[in-house]
């Protein structure tokens, strides 16, 4: 008897250890934990804000500065033909290197990740992956399109098209399902590249996911944001 | 002798149960250390790593746009006063204009980088190789690229003919091998394209193609051969 009354309290004993180390392991994961660490992080947080903040500022200002030096070149220049010219070449360059918004006739294509999972298919498949957008981007150019923007971001000469794990980026920006990619060019050109059969979209359509192509009369595709800074190249003379 | 017997069961049972409990408190103590320990500082670690690095990316931004924007707010400058003085604004424009042209493609350039060779290996190259690498090489701040002497832009295009007989880029016909130049951080191109596992390099050589890259002081990239026409789009006037 009186052993069986011991059992039973040495059973309840470790019980309630058992119970006190669990709640700890909680108690040391969540509360613990997220105190501290918010409390360390604010500082920080305020600090990346604040310098974000700094940075939409400033490229405001740049913003206007630019509009202000292209107003004040083209008074400089206009009564000297030869700058005229270079003026409106440099005017060009700008159009070319995706340093303005730029209008004229072109096609929106919108790709879109399958809605219904059909188990016919890789799962994977059902998406549109980093490299389907390459594609798309590749036979636009072919097909002579004169200026390229993905879901806002311009494509320029240093646009790199990447995948970290499942988020697609495009000029460092994230951007997400769907994918709507505009072009400016000849409509029927970049519309008969893309929809000829056995085209990219054609594969993209086959895995169920949506590729819809639109000519479009008049279309706006958007600048780069952000500076691109060169370091590193040289004029070969 | 039933008595003792008894005894010596519970100094037995008490003597485990001791044990036991003695275990078990270290155990916690045990625990109560390493969570406070490892696992804390870690996930403060990495969400203080992951905010700093949005820290000094903010700011390697920021100071991009300012030091543009000074620069900016100078060539303002300068035109006002040639405006003021009515002197010829010529010079400043072609200034202008040259930085410009080096940018968009219009001039023969250099500049330290890597010089990429690709060739056939058990299997052949494609178009997919070549997008592949130049967006890999972008991803890298390549500031210009050029394959076999074709300079690659933003509107350069790299196809492969039907039956897969050859490539074209900028719609001129190249062949093996492949050369591929890019002006950069040549430490920053190279590693990035030979990281174990996911670079191009590695990647390429077990798929069966053979591919190195060199870092150089100078590489030299031609200017783009073709015309720089614009035939559909126009500013939007703000």
């Amino acid at each position: 008897m009186k052993k069986k009354q011991i059992a039973i309290t040495l059973g309840i004993m470790c019980f309630l250890l058992t119970i006190a180390i669990c709640v700890q392991i909680r108690t040391m994961s969540s509360a613990n934990s997220t105190v501290s660490k918010t409390l360390s992080d604010n500082g920080l947080r305020d600090e990346v804000l604040k310098m974000k903040e700094k940075y939409d500022t400033t490229y405001k200002d740049l913003e206007n500065a630019q509009k202000e030096l292209e107003k004040v070149r083209q008074e400089a220049t206009q009564n000297d033909s030869t700058a005229e010219a270079k003026e409106q070449e440099l005017k060009e360059n700008n159009m070319i290197l995706g340093n303005t918004n730029v209008t004229g006739e072109g096609v929106e294509i919108i790709l879109q990740d399958a809605t219904s999972t059909n188990n016919s298919f890789n799962l994977s498949d059902q998406l549109i992956h980093y490299g389907d957008i390459q594609w798309v981007v590749n036979e636009l150019k072919n097909a002579g399109a004169e200026a390229i923007e993905v879901n806002g971001q311009r494509i320029v000469n240093t646009s790199a098209i990447t995948c970290e794990g499942n988020i697609i980026k495009i000029n460092g920006e994230r951007i997400g399902s769907p994918f709507i990619i505009k072009a400016i060019g000849s409509k029927s050109l970049l519309y008969g590249a893309l929809e000829r059969a056995g085209s990219i979209l054609d594969v993209i359509r086959d895995y169920g996911n949506t590729a819809k192509v639109t000519k479009k009369d008049s279309i706006t595709v958007s600048k780069y944001s952000g500076v691109i800074s060169y370091e590193y190249l040289k004029e070969n003379k | 002798m039933k008595k003792f017997k008894f005894r010596k069961d519970i100094t037995a049972v008490t003597i485990v149960i001791f044990i036991v409990c003695i275990v078990l408190v270290s155990v916690t103590l045990m625990q109560f250390r390493t969570i406070e320990q490892t696992d804390l500082t870690e996930i403060e670690n990495m969400r203080e790593s992951e905010l700093r690095t949005a820290l000094s990316e903010w700011k390697t931004k920021y100071e991009e746009v300012y030091a543009q924007l000074l620069d900016v707010n100078q060539k303002i400058e300068e035109y006002n006063k040639t405006i003021i003085d009515n002197e010829a604004a010529a010079e400043l424009v072609d200034e202008e204009l040259k930085e410009s042209n080096i940018q968009v493609g219009k001039t023969d350039v250099y500049g330290e980088g890597v010089i990429v060779t690709l060739s056939d290996g058990d299997r052949s190259v494609t178009s997919e190789h070549l997008l592949d690498l130049v967006n890999e090489l972008r991803y890298a701040g390549a500031e210009a690229i050029s394959i076999n002497e074709n300079r690659v832009l933003a509107t350069t295009d790299i196809i492969d003919m039907a039956d897969y007989s050859y490539i074209m880029v900028n719609l001129q016909r190249i062949e093996g091998p492949y050369v591929i130049k890019a002006i950069g951080n040549k430490e920053q191109l190279s590693s990035i394209l030979n990281l174990k596992g996911s670079g191009f390099i590695p990647k390429s050589n077990t798929s069966g193609i053979n591919a190195s890259s060199k870092m150089e002081n100078k590489v030299e990239i031609p200017k783009y051969s073709g015309e720089f026409e614009i035939k559909y789009m126009q500013e939007v006037e703000q």
